[in-house]
């Protein structure tokens, strides 16, 4: 096989001293039980297939496509390998090696289609103003719920400006490795939304611009809140939650404290979770697992929901739409013994 | 091999035989990448002694392995046919007993699950070696491990009491004794301890537990001569002080944290970190209080102490970083565990690491040295570029050096990574006397060698062929 992409790797994957701390954490390791299921097996494998050892199959691209890029190997590795980074990488050269999957291949055509990963028609709601906003497929979906969520920018003194044309991104093809597709969907997206400096509702669309655009800057919808909260004089909620970490938002870009401090400027207390904050447990939908394996996802997110029903709360908060949707499936599939909210409807309700 | 024999023995989610997984299943935290024939993951003893009597029938070798974190090959299979017993599945613990001070645990337990589980009863299991947080109790056993406070709790085998060991043919037998002292015949589980593997699969341990410090307090001391760190740590523990643990970083470790990790630690010759730990206050402030003393009189300087865990946690990051410094130390370079892990008088401490910085020197590479010294433990990594065949013949010969070294000294190839491959021809070469007995036992407990062979006294005179080599070479 060819490796085009790996190589930018070598050295990284050279890096790797093997030492296997990154078990510690592993969801998809304490779900599926071998190595190959570790950051490190992994990173091995990828590194087979850099060399030439290992001869690419459906059972490699299976085990790159096991990861939902949670980032908590990089928190407890040796050398702060960025595995996420690697299988991409390795993502990438499965797929120009002729591994595509249908239903990422589905997936990407929806995108392509359409702008977003629905595959339907769907408009940001209008909101005119000074500050480029910008959505993201899931809250492009849910526009009741985004209308609402940029309002509170209004009500903290800002001027939002939604963009109806906006598209996505260009992080599923980014994430499941389709370099060519997700260089179009990045031009289009540039195209469509014409703006350096904006902020952004979606975690995973946050971290994946930051990462992957050089001359973006994108401001996440709660560090803007996070800041002018404290002055807009919230109503207090008296309600008692548990808060999820998204892994985007915990591990990718070092929020822990900021949504706690903002529960507590609504006037909720929190009960953590068995796992938090930098070590929250993933929720099973990122890195592409949703699309990829929708049952091991849910085998994720189950285990999850079972630590946040543990703690006895009756609303379970989290900010990223894709957790919040696991992890909603996960209490309608219990009975709904708990409310999962995004914490941008806590503030929405203390401030309206 | 009979896929269906293994299959009908753990059942047929418990075997894999695809090559990727069996090529991860080959590599562990050494230079080395070997191919098993099979990985297979037992779930009860009396699947591992069905898999040990199916393989010796066979005169299949079987290499049992917990987290693969060993630096020196000890789960690196030396044959195709190989079976890896995964051992990880294997991680219940039986029984803790606080009134007896002692736990018994399944062979894939993971230290610090273990300690977790003890700690609301207030004691620990106190060798944990720096791998603690994914190491399994049977690699540790496998390797008699031990770690940053060895030097007052000493190193795993002061701590098993007892196994459960598979031996090559199948059987199962109980080896050892629940209490404290045992005068009843060879001690065959001490002996177990540290066999890599060799000797039968540890399945089940019963360990000794100490109870938890109440008190724990660190300093750090700078100095400005590696010579008087290392004869500073030789006066400390022959004065009698109890230090919880004394640690070395030279130049090169503190250069590499501050350089790779943005800290600013000191630029001295050398650091030494000294704790303290214990049940009384007074005590704690003695020991280290005296310690201090000495520090001072070899003319070091202590420049932070602390009893708060916060505080120490911080003192200790440059040290604690150390791994993922020298991992980023130059680009395009790999950090590569050999010679990684000796022993040494401590009058011959500082000598050892100017001979390591002389050797690394000579041949172009980059090497440092730390450890856990008041335990005699150097350690250090050799810094290379991989991909360079020169490189690789270079670190041979640096090896080879730095051993007899450590042999002139009176030291020993290794304190607590093992020998297995990449230590092994160092080792032989000093320890021959010691081969054919080794030699013996093995035969008598295993005689179709098929309990990781070509480990120990069997490895190939060569770690540079002994396998592939795990990093690409142009």
């Amino acid at each position: 096989m060819e490796v085009k992409y790996l190589k930018d790797w070598e050295t990284e994957m050279n890096t790797c001293i093997r030492c296997a701390y990154c078990f510690e954490g592993c969801p998809m390791f304490k779900e599926k039980g071998w190595e190959s299921d570790t950051p490190r097996g992994k990173v091995v494998l990828a590194y087979g297939l850099f060399t030439g050892q290992l001869e690419p199959s459906d059972y490699i691209a299976e085990k790159i496509l096991e990861c939902t890029f949670c980032r908590d190997c990089i928190q407890r590795c040796s050398a702060n390998i960025s595995v996420p980074d690697i299988l991409t990488a390795a993502r990438a050269d499965l797929v120009e090696a002729g591994f595509k999957y249908d239903s990422h291949v589905n997936l990407l055509n929806k995108v392509e289609s359409s702008g977003n990963i629905f595959g339907k028609e769907l408009k940001a709601p209008p909101h005119p103003g000074k500050t480029p906003v910008l959505l993201g497929c899931r809250f492009l979906e849910r526009s009741d719920d985004a209308k609402r969520y940029v309002e509170i920018l209004t009500k903290l003194g800002m001027e939002p400006m939604t963009v109806e044309d906006e598209v996505c991104c260009g992080m599923p093809p980014g994430v499941l490795g389709y370099k060519d597709k997700t260089n179009k969907q990045k031009a289009l997206f540039r195209e469509r939304f014409p703006y350096n400096e904006f902020i952004c509702m979606c975690t995973t669309c946050v971290f994946f611009i930051r990462k992957s655009y050089t001359d973006l800057n994108p401001t996440y919808i709660i560090e803007e809140i996070y800041k002018r909260l404290p002055e807009a004089n919230p109503r207090q909620l008296g309600l008692t939650v548990t808060y999820h970490d998204p892994c985007n938002v915990g591990r990718g870009m070092d929020m822990v404290k900021e949504p706690r401090k903002i529960l507590k400027m609504i006037g909720c207390d929190y009960v953590e979770m068995e796992t938090f904050g930098k070590e929250a447990e993933c929720c099973g939908g990122g890195g592409g697992v949703l699309v990829t394996d929708r049952e091991l996802s849910e085998k994720l997110a189950r285990k999850r929901y079972r630590q946040a029903l543990d703690t006895g709360a009756k609303i379970l908060v989290t900010l990223c739409p894709t957790c919040e949707l696991n992890l909603a499936n996960m209490a309608k599939e219990d009975g709904n013994k708990i409310e999962v909210k995004n914490l941008l409807d806590l503030i929405w309700e203390a401030l309206r | 091999m009979d896929l269906s024999s293994l299959r009908g023995i753990v059942g047929e989610d418990n075997v894999r035989d695809n090559v990727a997984e069996l090529y991860v299943y080959g590599a562990d935290a050494s230079v080395h990448q070997g191919l098993p024939g099979l990985v297979v993951k037992p779930h009860s003893i009396e699947q591992v002694s069905q898999i040990m009597a199916y393989a010796n029938s066979q005169k299949i070798p079987v290499i049992a392995r917990g987290a693969g974190s060993g630096m020196s090959g000890h789960a690196v299979p030396m044959d195709t046919k190989s079976i890896i017993l995964d051992m990880k599945a294997m991680n219940r613990i039986l029984e803790i007993k606080p009134d007896d001070m002692y736990c018994r645990v399944e062979a894939g337990v993971v230290d610090d699950d273990l300690n977790r589980a003890l700690k609301p009863y207030g004691i620990t299991y106190p060798p944990s070696p720096a791998s603690s947080r994914i190491a399994t109790i049977g690699g540790e056993i496998a390797n008699n491990a031990s770690g940053l406070r060895s030097v007052k709790y000493g190193a795993t085998r002061e701590y098993v009491l007892g196994m459960r060991l598979v031996l090559a043919n199948g059987d199962i037998i109980k080896l050892g004794a629940k209490t404290r002292v045992e005068a009843a015949g060879y001690q065959i589980h001490r002996l177990i301890v540290g066999s890599e593997g060799t000797l039968g699969i540890v399945v089940e341990a019963t360990l000794k537990c100490v109870p938890i410090p109440k008190y724990r307090c660190l300093s750090v001391a700078t100095f400005d001569q590696l010579e008087k760190a290392g004869d500073t740590i030789g006066a400390i523990i022959a004065s009698g002080a109890e230090p919880s643990m004394l640690e070395l970083m030279d130049d090169i470790a503190i250069k590499a944290v501050n350089k790779t990790l943005n800290m600013d630690l000191p630029e001295v010759e050398a650091l030494i970190f000294f704790e303290a730990d214990g049940k009384v206050k007074e005590a704690v402030d003695h020991e280290i209080n005296s310690m201090r003393l000495i520090v001072e009189q070899h003319g070091g300087t202590v420049t932070a102490t602390s009893y708060d865990l916060k505080e120490r946690t911080k003192i200790f990051g440059g040290r604690k970083k150390l791994f993922a410094a020298l991992s980023r130390y130059k680009d395009g370079w790999a950090c590569t565990s050999l010679a990684d892990d000796m022993a040494v008088p401590y009058t011959q401490m500082a000598a050892t690491a100017r001979k390591i910085h002389q050797i690394a020197d000579k041949y172009g590479l980059i090497m440092t040295a730390y450890g856990h010294c008041g335990s005699g433990v150097m350690h250090t990594k050799i810094l290379m570029d991989p991909s360079k065949k020169e490189s690789w013949d270079a670190a041979k010969k640096a090896v080879d050096e730095i051993y007899d070294f450590v042999d002139e000294v009176g030291g020993i190839t290794s304190g607590e990574h093992g020998i297995a491959l990449s230590k092994a021809p160092s080792w032989k070469k000093t320890h021959g006397d010691m081969l054919p007995v080794m030699t013996k036992i093995k035969f008598a407990l295993d005689p179709n060698n098929i309990l990781n062979p070509g480990k120990l006294q069997d490895a190939p005179d060569d770690w540079l062929t002994a396998t592939k080599i795990r990093y690409q070479m142009l």
